[in-house]
C-alpha cells in the first residue's frame, strides 16, 4: 500500500558493489544494549519460513535487521517485528520473485558483514556498525520491501496506537469534543 | 428528477472535474438555469466510504494514476511516482482539503509590480485586483461557511496543539495568530453540523461539518434538473472544429469504453496537473501544440506554493491528533518585507498528522528509517507541528510535461511534473525553519524535526491568467484567449500563488465566472 517503494526499486542506482564500500559513520549515539534476540525464536509460526527455505538464522538476521531498521529498544517488544519478517517469508513460500529477492539481499548483507566487520550481521553487537552496513543496502529493493512492510506493521498497526499514545478513529465516539482542547503544561 | 442529457446534445457546458473549481462553477450555472455535464474520472464517494485511517483513506481516494516526479525537488527522488496528493473521486480535492480559507492581499495580485521583479522568476500581475473580487470572495465565504465576519460565525475553539503553537508565536513577539478563517461549521449552519473535534479532516469529514462539493454544490446542481453526474468518467480530449471553436469531448466511461459528448463550451477543472495535460493532449493540426497554447504557456509556471514542515517534541502531552487537523493559523510572515531575503510572505498553519502518515513524512523516502525516525514516533504524543505555506515563484520550467514513452491505462502520456526550487522559495523556507525553531525553543521543546515539502497539496498557475494573451492561456474570465468557448475552472487559472491557501480562491473565481458565461450564454456571445 506504500505508494513510492514498489516504484523506489527501479528509480535508484544499482548499489555499489562490496569492494567500493566505505562504512558511512553517522555518528547516532547507540543508547541500547544488544537484543536478545533469542526471544524472537521463541514467537510466530514456526514452519512456513522453513517451507520458504529460509534457515532458524537467516531468520533470525532478518529480524535483527527490522529491529533496527525501526529501533525501539525497550519500547516494543519482538512480536510486531516477528510478525512483518514472517509476513514476508510467507510471501516468499509461494512467489519465486519475494524468495529471491529476499534470500539475494540477505546473503548480500552477510558478505557485507563479514567482510567488514569480520562477522555475521546479528553477531555485530554495535548497533551503529549494524546501521552502517544498512545503509549501504537502503536503496535495494530487499531493504525496502522490509522497510514498507514494518511502516505498516509497526505504525499501522491498531493493536499498537495505545503503545505511541495514538486514539485512531474517533467519529464512533462522537470525536474529541471533551479532550480537544485540554493542555496541562503550557 | 436528475436530468440526463445526450451524447449529441450540443446546447449544454461539459465540465471536467468535480471538484472546488468544476463543482462550484456547475451548481452556480445551474443555479441560474444552464444546463450541464459534469465528467469526473473518480467514483462515486459518499460520507458512508469515509473512515479514520490516513492509509486506508489514502488508497481509497488518491489520485494514483501513472505520474512522474522530476526537477531538483527532494520528491522527485523521494516521492517518484506521486508528485501531487489530491483526489480522484466525486468532490475531487475538496473530500480530503482542511479547509483552510484565506483572501489573497490586495498586493499579491500585483507581484511583480510589488517586487519589481525577480530573475529567473516568470513574474506577471494579475489581470484582476482585491477590489474586483471582493464581492466573490463573500459570496464564496457564505456558500462555504467560512468563519468570520462575513458569515458572522465565530472561528472554532482552540485545540491543545494550536494552544502549543500560538503561546510559542507570541513568546517571540507574533500576534496574528487565530483559529480561522476556516471553511468549517463551529456552529450547525446551511443543513450541516458543527465540527465535532473528530480529527482526520484530510481524510474526509465523517459528519460533513467541513465544506466539500462532495454533498453541498453536486448535490445542489443536481436537484435543479439542469445537471447530470458522470463519475468514472475520464476525459481523454477535447475536440474542435475548422473555426477553431470547441465542440465537445471524448472520454472513457465505466466500462473504458470510449464517447464523445458534444458541448456548447468546455469548462477544464481537472486541477493543474490534469487540466494543462488535457490540453496538451487535445493538440491537432490546428493547434499542434495543444489547446489554447498559442502563449506556449500551457503547462509551465506550475507552482505548488513553498512549503514544508515543522514537528517538535515539546516537554508535556499534546495529543495534537485530537480536534481539527489545522485550524490554528500564524500570519505574522505573510506581509510583503523584501528585507528577510526573500519576496512574498508565509502563513505558519498547525498541522497534526497521525501515527501513519507521520511514520512516512517525519523523514521522507527510501533513506528516512533508523532511531531519528523510530525515537521521534515514541514521542507522538508530546508532539506539535506547522504547515509552512508561502508564495513561491513562478518559473516556465517548472512544467507539466507529456512522458514521451509512458502511457496510463487509457493510453495517454503521463505526466511529468517538474519542480525545482527558486533561491527566493528556499531563502523563504529557511527563514521559516529559523521562526518556527524560535517558536519552539521558547516552549522548551525537546527535539525538532525540519521536514520538506510533501508531495503537492496546493497546485496552480499551468495555464494561467494574463491580460495579453501573449502572456498566458486564458483572459480574467478564466476564458482561453484563443479558444472563446473554452474555459478553465480551476487553480491552473492563478497568475501567482499568492501565500493563502487557495481553494477559497478558486471558489470565488468560479462563482464569478459561472456569472460571467451565463450572462454570454443568453447574450448569444459564445
Ligand atoms: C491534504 C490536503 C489539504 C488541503 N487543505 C487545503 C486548505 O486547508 N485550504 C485550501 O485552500 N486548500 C487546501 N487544499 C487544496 C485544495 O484541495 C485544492 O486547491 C482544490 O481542491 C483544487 O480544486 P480544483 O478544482 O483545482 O481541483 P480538485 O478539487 O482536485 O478537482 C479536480 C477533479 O477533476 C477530476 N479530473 C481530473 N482530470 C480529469 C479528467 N481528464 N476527466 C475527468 N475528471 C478529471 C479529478 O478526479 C478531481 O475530482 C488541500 C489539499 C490537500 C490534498
Ligand atoms: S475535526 Fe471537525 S471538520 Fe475535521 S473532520 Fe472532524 S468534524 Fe470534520
Amino acid at each position: 500500500m506504500l505508494y513510492d517503494l514498489t516504484i523506489v526499486k527501479d528509480h535508484y542506482r544499482e548499489i555499489a558493489p562490496i569492494s567500493d564500500f566505505k562504512l558511512s559513520r553517522r555518528g547516532l549515539l547507540a543508547s541500547t544494549a544488544f537484543l536478545a534476540l533469542a526471544t524472537a525464536t521463541a514467537v510466530g509460526p514456526t514452519g512456513s519460513w522453513a517451507a520458504a527455505g529460509v534457515s532458524a538464522e537467516q531468520r533470525l538476521a532478518l529480524i535483527r535487521m527490522a529491529r533496527d531498521i525501526y529501533p525501539h529498544d525497550d519500547f516494543l517488544p519482538d512480536e510486531p517485528y516477528v510478525a512483518v519478517v514472517d509476513s514476508i517469508l510467507k510471501e516468499a513460500e509461494s512467489s519465486e520473485e519475494t524468495r529471491k529477492l529476499v534470500m539475494d539481499g540477505l546473503s548480500d548483507l552477510e558478505a557485507r558483514a563479514k567482510k567488514i566487520h569480520g562477522t555475521s550481521f546479528a553477531a555485530i553487537a554495535d548497533p551503529n556498525k549494524r546501521e552502517g552496513v544498512l545503509r549501504s543496502i537502503e536503496l535495494t529493493g530487499f531493504f525496502q520491501k522490509f522497510k514498507g512492510g514494518l511502516l505498516m506493521g509497526l505504525y499501522n498497526n491498531k493493536a499498537l496506537y495505545p503503545k505511541f499514545g495514538y486514539d485512531g478513529s474517533s467519529w464512533e465516539q462522537g470525536g474529541f469534543m471533551d479532550s480537544f482542547d485540554k493542555i496541562g503544561w503550557l | 428528477m436528475a436530468a440526463k442529457f445526450d451524447l449529441n446534445d450540443d446546447s449544454i457546458v461539459v465540465i471536467i472535474g468535480s471538484g472546488a473549481g468544476g463543482g462550484t462553477v456547475a451548481n452556480e450555472l445551474a443555479q441560474r438555469g444552464v444546463k450541464s455535464v459534469i465528467l469526473e474520472a473518480g467514483k462515486t464517494l459518499s460520507l458512508e466510504d469515509i473512515e479514520n485511517d490516513e492509509w486506508s483513506m489514502f488508497s481509497k481516494i488518491s489520485w494514483l494514476d501513472k505520474r512522474q516526479s522530476a526537477g531538483s525537488w527532494h520528491g522527485a527522488v523521494n516521492h517518484p511516482g506521486l508528485p501531487a496528493w489530491i483526489v480522484k473521486g466525486l468532490g475531487g480535492s475538496t473530500v480530503h482539503w482542511a479547509g483552510v480559507s484565506i483572501r489573497y492581499q490586495e498586493h499579491e495580485f500585483k507581484m511583480k509590480t510589488t517586487s519589481g521583479g525577480v530573475a529567473g522568476a516568470n513574474l506577471l500581475d494579475w489581470p484582476i485586483t482585491l477590489d474586483e473580487l471582493k464581492p466573490w470572495y463573500d459570496k464564496a465565504e457564505l456558500k462555504m461557511g467560512t468563519t468570520g465576519e462575513v458569515t458572522g460565525m465565530p472561528h472554532l475553539p482552540w485545540s491543545a496543539d494550536f494552544k502549543v503553537l500560538a503561546e510559542g508565536a507570541r513568546r517571540i513577539g507574533y500576534s496574528k495568530i487565530t483559529a480561522g478563517p476556516m471553511s468549517i461549521n463551529s456552529e450547525a449552519r446551511d443543513g450541516r453540523p458543527a465540527c465535532q473535534q473528530i480529527g482526520f479532516c484530510m481524510q474526509g469529514c465523517k459528519i460533513g461539518a467541513k465544506w466539500s462539493t462532495l454533498y453541498t454544490e453536486l448535490p445542489r446542481a443536481v436537484d435543479t434538473g439542469n445537471c447530470e453526474i458522470r463519475t468514472n468518467c475520464m476525459v481523454l480530449q477535447v475536440e474542435h472544429d475548422k473555426s477553431g471553436k470547441v465542440t465537445g469531448v471524448v472520454y472513457a466511461d465505466q466500462d473504458g469504453k470510449k464517447q464523445r459528448q458534444k458541448a456548447r463550451v468546455v469548462c477544464v477543472a481537472g486541477n493543474s496537473i490534469e487540466s494543462p495535460r488535457l490540453l496538451l493532449n487535445s493538440e491537432s493540426s490546428l493547434f499542434p501544440n495543444g489547446l489554447a497554447n498559442s502563449s506556449g504557456q500551457v503547462g509551465r509556471n506550475y507552482m505548488t506554493h513553498m512549503t514544508a514542515g515543522v514537528y517538535g517534541v515539546m516537554p508535556g502531552e499534546v495529543h495534537m491528533n485530537r480536534g481539527t487537523a489545522v485550524a490554528g493559523i500564524v500570519r505574522d510572515e505573510a506581509h510583503y518585507d523584501d528585507t528577510r531575503g526573500f519576496a512574498g510572505g508565509y502563513t505558519l498553519e498547525k498541522l497534526a498528522l497521525g501515527l501513519g502518515f507521520l511514520s512516512a513524512f517525519l523523514v521522507p523516502g527510501p533513506t528516512g528509517w533508523g532511531r531519528e525516525v523510530s525515537s521521534g514516533l515514541e514521542n507522538y504524543k508530546y508532539m506539535s507541528g506547522v504547515w509552512i505555506c508561502g508564495e513561491d515563484m513562478p518559473q516556465e520550467q517548472n512544467r507539466i510535461a507529456l512522458h514521451a514513452t509512458e502511457k496510463d491505462q487509457y493510453g495517454l502520456p503521463i505526466p511529468v511534473v517538474h519542480k525545482t526550487d527558486h533561491p527566493n522559495d528556499t531563502n523563504m523556507r529557511n527563514h521559516a525553519y529559523g521562526q518556527m525553531a524560535k517558536i519552539y525553543h521558547s516552549l522548551g521543546a525537546k527535539k525538532i524535526y525540519n521536514l520538506p515539502a510533501y508531495p503537492a497539496s496546493h497546485n496552480m498557475g499551468t495555464n494561467r491568467m494574463s491580460a495579453k494573451p501573449e502572456d498566458g492561456v486564458v483572459n480574467k474570465w478564466g476564458q482561453s484567449h484563443d479558444i472563446k468557448n473554452l474555459f478553465v475552472s480551476d487553480g491552473s487559472q492563478f497568475t501567482t500563488s499568492a501565500s493563502p491557501n487557495p481553494t477559497l480562491t478558486i471558489v470565488a473565481l468560479a462563482i464569478r465566472q459561472a456569472d460571467y458565461l451565463a450572462t454570454q450564454l443568453k447574450k448569444g456571445a459564445i
